[in-house]
């Protein structure tokens, strides 16, 4: 499972830390750490009525729900579909039933998930009848057509019994039974050597897009395209829909240019969570200066922001003047700067916890935009995950080298003097490459960075690439022996820790290309507890075990952890926000306009 | 004007000290080239006051540590937080910052200044590098002709055909790799913008001087050196190149403005050089995104940019001037 999971999650990555927003359409709690956010939570009151701008950058990734992986596909989907289950909107960490009748049920043993469904749900027009529980079946094994090619569905579902990626469309799996119109059973089998299965993750994976419900006979015909033509002529079944005309084509979605959702006329409120206030939400794309965007919005009537946070002069006029305007949610992601444990000298236990506990985490972090963008991490779990409160939520677990912000040169002196300089600097001579952003606040973290290694004493050549290429060419290649990655960082999938630490610190996911391992950090007994943690199912369970995890990478120091980012979300002074605290943006059903 | 006018008066306006020697009061001195070309680009204030801006740059160039210090700035690359408010925005200028501070926090005074070092040493290697292989091929060209010309001139018709920007893009994407480009002999920095500089200019150098070259080569002078038995070599380098050191420096001089901004646009595409090496193309790129908050970020490098290539041009104006007093006032 973990080749696949490191594929598809890479591609997530790539997606969406080019912008400061981030999160590929996981889950969040709040973690008590956002006092300056505001108007966000509380579904509370809003009027009916009115349309609701988004100014977006960019387009979504795939407009198909099968087959988006990146945070504004997750907010279209949440906005036009039932997943089987639907973050809270105000505690992510707790999955509420959605198109589900009520909580999956997983067998001891983790080798069976059943899911009940909601009756009198309908789809959209054209197709207008009652959604089955074949629809969800159909939607999981589109994802693994070679015309849908979902980004995550071997990583999450490739223990379903028969699973298999890039099948020809139309190919059923077995693994997934429909006992009744009402009931979906998912048969797994179980992972290598064990008798246990992965069920807890499949189970937290039933609230990705990719189980939002699909009516077979009418999307057939579309998958048997390549790529698949769903997505252009989708149905919903959620409150809004993308305007479509009479044959089913979705009319409302032009490219690069324009999201258009009007009320789907088959949605049921009484099914439903969402309080869907306002009555059209147009998205308008290509608004990519994030200055002129702000300006637009917070001078503006009826207007959000999408894809792009404003920059940082923005959120200092907001937060002194206009607090109302601004909601920060935690991303549930973080980034960090990665130091190659392969190569010399960060091979050095004592050398890595000495760059750590030097590093002025404070100036990294100003580079983005300073303490409103994020807090500055004690350990790896960010907050929005479960496990976060377990690991010691903001305090941590007490390490050391991780406890002050703004860098402890004494305990760095100390830590290589345990590595044999006696200076407390380093003194080898050896060049060290590191291969950062080449434009916007990314090369401007690479430089901070740089330039803090060079007085501990590092020779540090730095390679400034575009973003794409530092990933693709560099950092995600082993064989380039990059000793130092300034610009990585990972998003949750979901709220559970295994989608952010398996990918980026389990020694059995470094691959020769597409690596998220960046560290390759490779710790025989940090593997084998991933290996046993992703096999429980008890929720609680899960949370503990993979907060020790947390422990063991953190006192590796493989990384120096500078920020747990948060999303800056803005809005006009009529618009009722809510925030979706999964997404960590606005949540296009619950927002309303005054 | 009356008919009947004398020598005295028709050189009246050119030199009232003519008027002397013509009238017998003064005797006549001989005067070299240089010292006549001296004496009549003196008289250009424009072209000496941006001579003069230019020998002050130079000088700032090369002392730019020991002004820094004076000053009591810190260095070009070191970072200072405390210059930057709780939200990363840069200060502006102040008593500790003469020109502000960047969004990382680094003197703009001081990356000003160590910016100009890079700006000169790029656009004079670069057009002298150029002003070298121009000369020659456009001698040989122009000396030669037939084939060999014919190869020359049409090889450098392609060479001025080169879309030169999108080149630099197009070296900076690939060869941004792990090993660079032919093995790892092409990386983005410094190399690659005085390469593109060269491939640039050359053509132009070369056209210009195989023009001249071929009307030299009929000259009596010529002539003369060839029947008394010169080398093909010796004509071309002793007896026709000294007679192109008057254009050759014109164009030289006007190439290096071009230059340096050509330098500036690549780095502010980020094919120029690496950072955090201080240039002005670079700074400006990192200044447009937050304009509207620091406004000497762009202002003080955007400054130092537009007079330094002012300066160029006038003195590059002023020398041709000088430098062919039968051709028309360039201004």
């Amino acid at each position: 499972m973990t080749r696949s999971l490191k594929w598809a999650l890479a591609l997530c990555v790539l997606l969406v830390l080019p912008f400061a927003v981030a999160a590929c359409g996981g889950d969040d709690d709040d973690g008590g750490t956002d006092e300056q956010a505001t108007d966000q939570g509380t579904p509370a009151q809003g009027q009916k009525g009115g349309t609701l701008v988004s100014l977006w950058a960019g387009d979504v990734d795939f407009i198909d729900p099968g087959s988006t992986y990146y945070q504004m596909g997750t907010q279209i989907v949440r906005a036009t579909q039932k997943t089987l289950y639907t973050p809270k909107i105000d505690d992510a960490t707790i999955a509420e039933p959605d198109m589900a009748e009520a909580d999956p049920e997983v067998a001891e043993d983790g080798c069976t998930v059943t899911v009940r469904i909601k009756t009198g749900v309908k789809f959209s027009p054209p197709v207008d009848r009652e959604v089955t529980s074949a629809d969800v079946k159909y939607a999981i094994e589109r994802g693994f057509f070679n015309t849908v090619n979902n980004g995550y569905a071997g990583a999450y579902f490739g223990s379903v019994d028969g699973a298999e990626v890039g099948v020809d469309p139309g190919t059923e799996i077995p693994g997934i039974e429909t006992p009744d119109d009402s009931t979906v059973v998912f048969n797994l089998k179980p992972a290598e050597g064990e008798d246990r299965c992965p069920g807890g993750v499949v189970a937290g994976a039933l609230q990705m897009p990719l189980s939002a419900p699909v009516p077979k006979e009418y999307a057939a015909p579309h998958d048997e395209k390549n790529p698949s033509a769903y997505g252009q002529n989708q149905v919903a079944t959620g409150p809004y829909m993308i305007e479509n005309d009479a044959s089913g084509k979705a009319i409302g979605y032009e490219a690069g240019r324009r999201i258009h959702l009007v009320r789907n006329p088959n949605w049921d409120e009484s099914l439903d969570n969402d309080p869907a206030f306002v009555d059209e939400i147009d998205i308008r794309q290509g608004n990519d200066d994030p200055t002129v965007m702000s300006r637009e919005i917070i001078n503006g009537e009826s207007m959000i922001n999408g894809d792009q946070p404003p920059p940082p002069a923005v959120l200092k006029q907001l937060l002194t003047r206009d607090k109302d305007k601004l909601a920060l949610v935690p991303s549930g992601g973080g980034r960090w700067i990665s130091m190659n444990t392969t190569v010399e000298p960060f091979d050095d236990i004592n050398v890595r916890k000495a760059v750590a506990a030097g590093m002025d985490r404070e100036a990294l972090r100003l580079t983005r935009g300073g303490e409103v963008v994020g807090d500055i991490p004690t350990h790896y779990i960010p907050p929005g995950l479960v496990g976060f409160e377990e690991a010691g939520g903001m305090e941590g677990f007490g390490v050391d080298f991780m406890a002050n912000p703004k860098g402890d040169k004494n305990l760095s002196a100390e830590y290589f003097k345990e590595a044999g300089f006696e200076s407390g600097k380093y003194e080898g001579g050896e060049e060290l490459l590191m291969v950062g952003d080449n434009e916007g606040v990314g090369a401007q973290t690479a430089q901070v960075a740089a330039q803090q290694l060079e007085e501990m004493g590092f020779k540090v050549q730095l390679r400034q690439v575009t973003h794409d290429a530092m990933y693709t060419k560099f950092c995600n290649r082993p064989k380039a022996d990059v000793a130092l990655c300034p610009n990585v960082g990972w998003l949750k999938d979901f709220p559970d820790p295994q989608t952010y630490l398996d990918p980026t610190f389990n020694g059995n996911n470094i691959l020769p290309q597409g690596n998220s391992n960046w560290s390759e950090l490779d710790v025989p007994e940090i593997n084998q507890a991933m290996a046993d943690a992703a096999l429980l199912t008890d929720p609680a369970e899960r949370a503990e075990a993979w907060a020790e995890i947390d422990r063991m990478v953190t006192e590796q120091a493989p990384a120096i952890m500078w920020i747990w980012d948060k999303n800056s979300n803005i809005k006009s002074e009529n618009v009722g926000g809510v925030v979706d605290e999964d997404n960590g943006l606005w949540s296009l059903s619950h927002t309303s306009v005054r | 004007m009356s008919t009947g006018a004398g020598a005295s008066d028709l050189l009246h306006a050119e030199d009232p000290g003519l008027d002397q020697i013509v009238s017998g009061e003064q005797s006549v001195t001989a005067r070299s080239p240089l010292q006549l070309f001296w004496r009549r680009f003196r008289r250009d204030k424009v072209a000496m006051t941006a001579l003069f801006f230019i020998a002050l740059l130079v000088a700032v160039a090369i002392l730019a540590g020991p002004i820094i210090k004076l000053v009591g700035a810190p260095g070009p690359n070191v970072q200072q937080t405390s210059a930057l408010d709780d939200f990363g925005l840069p200060s502006g200028p102040s008593s500790e910052h003469l020109f502000g501070v960047d969004p990382i926090g680094r003197d703009v005074f001081a990356r000003v200044l160590y910016g100009a070092r890079v700006s000169l040493m790029v656009a004079l290697i670069g057009t002298g590098l150029s002003v070298i292989f121009g000369s020659v091929l456009g001698i040989i060209a122009g000396f030669y002709r037939s084939w060999v010309d014919t190869i020359i001139a049409r090889s450098l018709d392609v060479m001025l055909a080169f879309p030169v920007l999108l080149l630099g893009l197009g070296l900076a994407t690939a060869c941004s790799g792990e090993n660079g480009c032919a093995g790892g002999l092409i990386q983005p920095g410094l190399s690659v913008v005085i390469a593109i500089i060269v491939l640039a200019n050359t053509p132009y150098v070369a056209r210009i001087i195989r023009g001249q070259v071929l009307s030299l080569r009929e000259k009596e002078f010529v002539e003369a050196s060839r029947s008394l038995g010169a080398s093909n070599t010796r004509i071309m380098f002793r007896d026709i190149l000294p007679n192109l050191v008057a254009p050759i420096i014109v164009y030289a001089t006007l190439f290096i403005p071009a230059n340096i901004l050509l330098e500036a646009a690549l780095s502010f595409l980020g094919v120029g050089v690496q950072p955090p090496t201080a240039s002005w193309g670079d700074m400006l790129s990192d200044a447009v995104s937050i304009f509207d908050v620091a406004w000497w970020f762009m202002f003080f490098p955007g400054t130092a940019l537009l007079l330094t290539v002012l300066a160029f041009n006038l003195v590059g104006d002023g020398l041709q001037d000088a430098l062919n007093p039968k051709g028309t006032k360039s201004r």
